[in-house]
C-alpha cells in the first residue's frame, strides 16, 4: 500500500471571501451541484432562445488539459463555449474571466464562482505570478480554460488583436489549443444592451494547435497569438457547411 | 420563565451578562496598560467573533426543538464541510454526497424523535458509504477514500448528531446550553489554569501548549461548575447523588479536552495550522467546535441510562401511525 497522501483543498484556509477570489479554488459538493444545474438552465437557454449550434465539436480533446480560445464581443460567448463541452468535462472547465467586473463585488464574486466555476483575471495588474499560478493550475489539476485574447468584449463585432499573455500559459507546454469562433454573439447581445435579442449562435470549434515546441518567452508568445489570431479568423471566414 | 427551563433561563442571562461585561473588563485593563497593542487586536477580535457565536449557538437551543435540531444539523454539515476539504475528501464526491445525506437523514430521524432509525444511520449510512465507494472503480486508494469518509461521518454525524436529539427530551434545553457553556468554559480554564500552574507539557508532540496542570485544572473547575448545573436540572432524580454528578462533571471536562487533542492529531498529520478560515480570530468551526464532539454522546448516554432520553414525550412525529 502507498504512504496515504492528504491534499488539502487549494483555497484551504483563505476567508470566505479570498476563496471566491482564489485561482486554487476547488468546487465542494454544493459548488458541484449548483453549477450542474447552471449548466443545464445554460443549455436549454441557448438551445431554446438562440437555436445554437455546434459545429466542429470532435475536435475538443478527450481529456484535460486543454484550452478554448474564441473571439470575444457578447457575456454569452463564455457560457456558449462552456456549454459546448461534454457533461463529463464539466467540473474541469474553467472560464477565465476579468477580475474588476466578474469578481469585483462580493454578490457577483459568489455568482462567477458557484455558478461560472470563472477564476478571475484581473487585467490592470496582471503580473507573470498570476500567469504562473493560472499555468501551474492548467497543467496541474489538469484543467480546461475558456478565454478570449482579445481582453475585452469587442465594442463593433470585428475581430480584434490577440494578446500575447495567453502565450505564458501554453508555451513549451503539451497543452491543446481549440481555436473557436462564436458567430452571432455580438447581434444577439452586444456590449451596449442590457437584455440578449433572440439571434441565432453558431459556434464553429477548429482544429487544435500544439505550442509543445515553441519557447516560453515573449518572442514565443506573440507567435503564439499571432497563429491562434489567425486560426480563429480563418473560422469565421470558412464558408458554413 | 418566558416558557424557558429555568435553568436554561439563568444561563442565558449569564452568558448575556458576561458578554456585556468584557468590553468593559478589556477596558479596565488597558486603563492598567496591561494590554499589548498585538493582544488587545486579538482579544477584541475573539470577542466580536463571540458576540456573533454566542446567540447564534444560543438562539435555536431556546426557539423549538426544531430549530435546535435544524441547527445542529447545520453547523454538522458545515463542520463535515471543513474536514473535507482539509483532508482532500471533497474531491470524491459520491462519498462526501453519502456523508452529507446521512447527516440530513440523522437530523430528520432526530426531528422526528424516531431513536431506532437514529440508530440504525450509523450502520446503514456506513453500508452505503463503502458500496457507492466502489462505483468508481478505483481501488487505489480506496481505504483511504472509505476510512476518511465513515470517521466523518462517525464524528459529524453520529457524534454531533446526539445534540440534535438531546432536544427531544423535557430538559433538553437545559442540558444543551449546561453542555455548550461548560464545554466552552473548560477550554478558558485549562488556558488559565495552565498558564498559572503548568509545568508538564501534556502532549508536546499533539499540542505544545497544553500542560497537565492546565487539563487537571480544568477538569476541577468544569466539574464543579457542571455538576452544580446538572443538580439543578435533575433535582430528586436517581441522577440526583454527588457520585453521579462528579462523574458527569469529569466525563464532560475529560471527553472535552480530548475532542481538542483529537482535532489537534489530525492537524498536525495534516500539516495545517487551522482546519478553516470561517471564524475571524479562532480559525475553522472546527478549530472552535472540536471539543464537542465526545462530549455529546458520553452525556447522552450517561444521562439517558438513568433518566432515558425524551421518554415521556411523543414519538415518531411526522413518521408515526
Amino acid at each position: 500500500m502507498d504512504e496515504w497522501q492528504y491534499k488539502p483543498a487549494g483555497d484551504h484556509g483563505l476567508k470566505p471571501e479570498e476563496s471566491l477570489r482564489s485561482l486554487r479554488r476547488e468546487a465542494g459538493l454544493v459548488a458541484t451541484l449548483t453549477q450542474s444545474a447552471w449548466r443545464l438552465a445554460v443549455r436549454a437557454y441557448l438551445r431554446g432562445y438562440h437555436r445554437l449550434r455546434v459545429e466542429g465539436a470532435e475536435h475538443l480533446p478527450k481529456q484535460p488539459p486543454f484550452v478554448m480560445v474564441a473571439n470575444h464581443s457578447s457575456h454569452l460567448d463564455a457560457i456558449t463555449l462552456a456549454a459546448a463541452l461534454p457533461w463529463r468535462l464539466r467540473q474541469s472547465a474553467f472560464p477565465i474571466a476579468a477580475g474588476d467586473v466578474f469578481f469585483e463585488t462580493p454578490a457577483v464574486a459568489l455568482f462567477s464562482a458557484m455558478m461560472l466555476n470563472a477564476l478571475p483575471m484581473w487585467r490592470k495588474s496582471c503580473g507573470p505570478h498570476a500567469m504562473k499560478q493560472l499555468r501551474e493550475r492548467l497543467l496541474g489539476d489538469p484543467a480546461i480554460f475558456v478565454l478570449f485574447p482579445e481582453g475585452t468584449r469587442s465594442r463593433d463585432g470585428r475581430l480584434g488583436r490577440f494578446k500575447p499573455g495567453l502565450g505564458m500559459l501554453v508555451a513549451a507546454a503539451a497543452v491543446p489549443v481549440v481555436p473557436c469562433y462564436l458567430h452571432g454573439a455580438f447581434a444577439a447581445c452586444p456590449p451596449d444592451k442590457k437584455l440578449p435579442r433572440p439571434k441565432p449562435l453558431l459556434l464553429r470549434i477548429g482544429a487544435p494547435l500544439q505550442f509543445a515546441g515553441v519557447n516560453n518567452e515573449r518572442a514565443g508568445w506573440q507567435e503564439i497569438a499571432g497563429r491562434l489570431e489567425t486560426a480563429v479568423a480563418a473560422l469565421r471566414d470558412s464558408s458554413p457547411s | 420563565m418566558f416558557g424557558l427551563h429555568p435553568v436554561a433561563f439563568w444561563i442565558s442571562a449569564g452568558i448575556v451578562a458576561v458578554l456585556a461585561l468584557t468590553p468593559l473588563i478589556f477596558l479596565a485593563l488597558e486603563r492598567a496598560g496591561k494590554l499589548s497593542p498585538a493582544l488587545r487586536t486579538d482579544l477584541w477580535t475573539r470577542y466580536k467573533s463571540w458576540l456573533f457565536l454566542a446567540p447564534l449557538m444560543i438562539a435555536p437551543l431556546l426557539i423549538h426543538r426544531l430549530t435546535a435540531i435544524i441547527g445542529v444539523g447545520i453547523l454538522s454539515l458545515l463542520c463535515y464541510r471543513e474536514f473535507a476539504r482539509a483532508t482532500g475528501l471533497f474531491r470524491h464526491r459520491a462519498i462526501s454526497a453519502v456523508v452529507a445525506l446521512g447527516i440530513l437523514l440523522l437530523t430528520c430521524a432526530a426531528a422526528d424523535h424516531w431513536y431506532g432509525f437514529f440508530v440504525a444511520l450509523s450502520s446503514l449510512t456506513i453500508s452505503l458509504l463503502v458500496i457507492v465507494a466502489l462505483f468508481a472503480d478505483q481501488p487505489q486508494g480506496y481505504i483511504q477514500r472509505v476510512a476518511l469518509g465513515v470517521l466523518a461521518f462517525s464524528f459529524f454525524g453520529v457524534c454531533l448528531g446526539h445534540y440534535g436529539y438531546f432536544a427531544n427530551d423535557k430538559a433538553g434545553q437545559a442540558f444543551l446550553l449546561a453542555i455548550l457553556l461548560c464545554v466552552e468554559l473548560n477550554d478558558v480554564f485549562a488556558y488559565c489554569t495552565g498558564k498559572l500552574f503548568g509545568r508538564r507539557k501534556l502532549a508536546p508532540q499533539t499540542s505544545p501548549n497544553k500542560t497537565i496542570g492546565g487539563a487537571i485544572g480544568a477538569a476541577i473547575l468544569t466539574s464543579a461548575l457542571f455538576a452544580t448545573l446538572v443538580h439543578q436540572i435533575v433535582d430528586g432524580t436517581a441522577l440526583d447523588r454527588h457520585w453521579h454528578l462528579l462523574a458527569l462533571g469529569i466525563l464532560l471536562s475529560l471527553t472535552g479536552q480530548f475532542g481538542d487533542l483529537v482535532m489537534s492529531s489530525i492537524k498536525r498529520d495534516l500539516g495545517v495550522k487551522d482546519l478553516g478560515a470561517t471564524i475571524p480570530g479562532h480559525g475553522g468551526l472546527l478549530d472552535r467546535f472540536d471539543s464537542l464532539i465526545f462530549v455529546g454522546p458520553a452525556m447522552f448516554h450517561y444521562i439517558g441510562y438513568f433518566l432515558g432520553v425524551g421518554l415521556d414525550q411523543p414519538v415518531r412525529i411526522f413518521t408515526g401511525p
